[in-house]
């Protein structure tokens, strides 16, 4: 990884500020790749990558340009300056447009694990045979492993802003995941195990490849159920699935649009007293953290909903300038290849009372939902979704029996509305967190 | 990059002993335009360049891509992708270079590189205007166009030397409607290897009148039922369900892997009949097209299942390999970022010979899908889902109204088999696949079908509770 992006930037901005008047910004990411698949013990895949690459956004006259490169030739820097400048000029300005100004220091944070750069690649491909193992050995009737997989990243992210903000940091992860396949009298099932965490150390390959396993095993010999309105257990896993639509209605962007369900909902209750949700960027250890977002702004809690209330939104400078705010550290970075929007960071509900088995046992009939398809149809704009879902059948408050090839509809507003019990325990799928939810009652299509 | 440097390259990749090795160029320019609150927001514009690097031996294989591509760093990523699948040592003789020839060329006339921004945003407003004009309802309108260039230059130890441009544009538009508390959406696109000429063909306002009609449409829907029901999927509706229910099934990874239910099935009746299935790269300007995939193979036209028969799977090289037998031409890859896997192209099903109002007509109680969305499956199981984006209830032969919240789950094999009719008629849709967290352009299409009953999950009463209320 160079050192010399400070240059680069410096260089970068120089020549903006020699063509036009107005702001600009450099975003220079570079990172670090390494994965490994493994089945039946062999190597299947080996993944080594490295990529680096400069974004460059400039507002002029209140208008918005941006280009990228990932060449970082003096040829391909002065073609990215032309870009931005000209594509600014096609655009269409508006108020909204401006950088953010340096913050006097950004919070110190753990994002690096050296550890995890120091273990050997045989020890690594070892943890992944690991995962696999403790998957085949769980049960018998485990008989394919799709992949089993070790992974890690490091990465370094750089902004530079001719308001002369100036941020960088280092940052890693790593992890494991595993999917297999269980086999009885005719019929497959899969199963999918993942844990992601900043330190190497608290990788643990059985868990990874018992919860695979577990998965795939106990989904033998589903069937369909007949179509019903019943009361629905979500597992953590499910839950967390959701937020890709959910995230859209706290976007501040989407309210602004007429996109999010939550517009003009603020200090009212839109979700079951018990729903406390949070975005927090600078949570410590997990992988959504960082001590500065997309476009330097510092990151931090932000409580979405409160015991039901909603709060407020998250916010990008740009948001934040239109709502008349502060940034809530949430103008997210897919990559240098696109501008900072409004996103999540670590995004969780938070813990309830109840424990899962006490959710479980208070329902006569009704359905824990382990696994959903279609989640990408879901509509965001209405909070709209049907999805084909699969499961385990509750029946006198027990998990009696595997259910899979039916669907389930409604609505994500009203869903939150009918939430009535949370779990007492959080479980974080990457940056995304959730304890087990109980859904009122669901609509299910079934024979 | 001339041959001698690849050539060095690729000899580098096999010293640690390989059967084979391949080097991936690429240099991609885009240019995307988004639309909304009424005016030009963001214009983006960028250069993506690197390479990667692939060594297989045995059933072994590693990548390496960087996007440093000076000859030095691509001989650093040569060895550690050389290393990583390393067995046996073999010093490899010089390559021949040959470049197989494609069997279509697909001119692009107007290079988008050609065309300036204005005329791009004027495309863009004009899909925006004609979205915002169809009904006062329309609350926001998000126009996104977006233009690729991509060069890529493959080769391979096996002599394989392929240098190609691929010319990509697409235009998308997302209307949302309000009235009261409801707020509904639509979405329509369309996409092509084209230049700037997709739009002689494409009319943008056409593009955006069609979403905004289906937003404006499904305000008065109703929640569609729930329940098992016959199904008639209207040719204009595209093709997600084919892709779901038995595209992803015939990828020859998934197949070797046994992660398939079509796997061993070739020469077995796994669909009806009526049902011939076709993957098919050359058809000119589709979006799922191109000379050649991406491991330098020429594009062909595959025919899956014939007459409900299973006929072929999709191969790429390291599967073909595996089966001692060559390439389908389905190698491909999102990037530089990816080695290739076994990926559709334009697939669809063969029209029949009834005519598409006729189907309607022989349906009692069904539900009309006019227009699907995006869709899933689990190749292990055969189980899929697809979103209904526009559906309509069908009572004794008639159209009656529109439903909305609708997916349809099935099982690949099982909705084959209970294909009843097949139209005369043919449509197309466009969408990027993902697989493995790559995605491509795709094209699927078919014409009407009929099948005999899928579980619709709606949120509206369940039929047989329906059926049951009208009698009291």
């Amino acid at each position: 990884m160079h050192d010399n992006y400070e240059r680069i930037a410096e260089q970068v901005l120089g020549r903006v500020q020699q063509r036009v008047r107005g702001q600009a910004e450099v975003f220079i990411s570079d990172s670090q790749e390494m994965k490994v698949d493994v089945a039946e013990k062999k190597v299947e895949n080996m993944l080594v990558a490295q990529e680096r690459g400069l974004g460059l956004r400039v507002i002029a006259g209140q208008r918005l340009g941006y280009a990228f490169t990932s060449d970082l030739s003096n040829f391909a820097l002065e073609r990215v300056v032309e870009q931005a400048i000209y594509n600014a000029k096609e655009s269409e300005p508006d108020s909204g447009w401006e950088l953010p100004l340096p913050s006097g220091g950004y919070p110190v944070m753990k994002l690096y694990d050296d550890e995890t750069f120091a273990v050997s690649v045989d020890e690594k491909i070892e943890l992944a045979r690991n995962i696999e193992e403790s998957a085949r050995a769980f049960d018998a009737r485990v008989r394919i492993t799709e992949r089993s997989v070790y992974q890690e990243a490091k990465y370094r992210v750089s902004i530079f802003n001719s308001l002369g903000l100036n941020g960088s940091f280092l940052g890693s992860y790593c992890g494991g995941y595993a999917v297999v396949v269980g086999q009885e009298n005719g019929d497959s099932q899969t199963g999918f195990g993942m844990q992601y965490d900043l330190k190497y150390k608290e990788l643990n390959a059985q868990k990874i490849g018992r919860e695979a396993a577990e998965k795939a095993v106990r989904m033998l010999g589903a069937q369909k159920i007949a179509s019903a309105h019943l009361p629905v257990v979500l597992d953590p896993y499910t839950v967390t699935s959701f937020f890709s639509v959910l995230q859209t209605a706290f976007s501040a962007e989407a309210v602004m649009k007429g996109k999010s369900f939550f517009e003009g909902q603020e200090q009212k209750q839109v979700a079951n007293p018990q729903v406390t949700i949070i975005d927090d960027g600078a949570m410590p250890y997990k992988l959504g953290s960082m001590p500065f977002d997309g476009e330097g702004m510092t990151t931090r809690q932000t409580v979405l909903i409160k015991d039901g209330w909603l709060q407020g939104f998250l916010h990008s400078n740009y948001t934040a300038k239109k709502f008349g705010v502060s940034s809530t550290g949430n103008g997210v970075r897919g990559s240098f290849k696109s501008t900072p929007e409004v996103g999540i960071t670590n995004f969780y509900i938070s813990e309830g009372t109840s424990t899962k088995e006490q959710i479980i046992k208070e329902i006569t009939k009704g359905l824990y939902i382990t696994d959903v398809m279609g989640m990408h149809t879901a509509n965001p704009v209405s909070g709209d979704f049907s999805l084909g879902v699969s499961g385990l059948l509750i029946e006198n408050g027990e998990l009696t029996r595997p259910v899979k090839g039916i669907a389930v509809a409604g609505n994500l507003k009203e869903l939150l509305m009918d939430i009535d019990a949370v779990g007492n325990q959080v479980v974080f799928y990457v940056t995304k967190g959730a304890p087990v939810l109980r859904i009122k009652a669901l609509s299910i299509s079934g024979d | 990059m001339d041959k001698k440097e690849i050539n060095e390259i690729l000899k580098v990749a096999l010293r640690h002993g390989a059967d084979f090795a391949e080097l991936f160029w690429e240099h991609k320019e885009t240019t995307a335009i988004g639309c909304e609150e009424n005016r030009i927001e963001r214009i983006l514009s960028g250069i993506d360049e690197g390479a990667g690097i692939r060594v297989i031996y045995d059933s072994s294989s590693s990548y390496a891509y960087t996007n440093d591509v000076t000859t030095k760093r691509l001989l650093e990523v040569a060895e550690l992708a050389g290393k990583a699948a390393q067995k046996r040592e073999r010093f490899p003789e010089s390559i021949s270079f040959y470049t197989p020839k494609a069997a279509l060329e697909f001119p692009v006339k107007i290079p988008p590189q050609d065309v300036k921004i204005e005329a791009k945003t004027k495309k863009v407003l004009a899909a925006n205007n004609a979205a915002r004009q169809v009904d006062k309802r329309i609350r926001q309108v998000s126009v996104g166009y977006q233009d690729v260039r991509q060069n890529v230059t493959i080769a391979n130890s096996e002599g394989v030397f392929v240098e190609d441009l691929r010319t990509r544009t697409r235009l998308s538009v997302n209307a949302v409607a309000t009235e009261n508390s409801i707020v509904q959406t639509g979405y329509n696109s369309a996409g092509g290897v084209m230049g700037f000429e997709f739009f002689d063909e494409n009319d943008p306002e056409t593009i955006g009148e069609n979403a905004a009609k289906r937003a404006v449409l499904m305000l008065s829907a109703q929640n569609a039922p729930t329940g098992r029901m016959p199904v008639v999927m209207a040719s204009l509706a595209g093709g997600t369900m084919i892709h779901e229910a038995c595209g992803h099934g015939l990828e020859a990874d998934l197949v070797q892997k046994k992660l398939s239910v079509y796997a061993n099935k070739i020469g077995e009746q796994v669909a009806s009949q009526l049902v011939t299935v076709i993957d098919d790269g050359l058809i000119p300007g589709k979006y799922g097209s191109f000379r050649y995939d991406d491991e330098g193979c020429p594009a062909q036209k595959t025919t899956l299942i014939e007459k409900g028969i299973l006929k072929e799977y999709m191969y790429d090289y390291q599967t073909a390999t595996h089966e001692n037998r060559k390439s389908t031409g389905n190698g491909r890859r999102e990037s530089y970022h990816s080695r290739p896997l076994p990926r559709m192209r334009n697939t669809y099903i063969v029209p029949g010979t009834m005519n598409a109002d006729g189907i309607v007509k022989e349906v009692k109680d069904g539900l009309l899908v006019m227009a699907m969305g995006g869709g899933q499956v689990n190749t292990t199981t055969g189980d899929y889902v697809f979103d209904v984006a526009e559906g309509y209830i069908i009572k004794d032969g008639e159209v009656q109204y529109p439903v909305r919240g609708a997916t349809l789950t099935g099982n690949g094999p099982e909705t084959l088999q209970l294909v009843e009719m097949i139209g005369s008629d043919f449509g197309y849709a466009i969408g990027v696949c993902g697989k493995a967290g790559q995605g491509v352009p795709v094209a699927d299409a078919q014409p009407t079908i009929a099948v005999k009953e899928l579980i619709v999950g709606g949120r509206g009463d369940s039929q047989k509770r329906d059926t049951k209320i009208r009698r009291l």
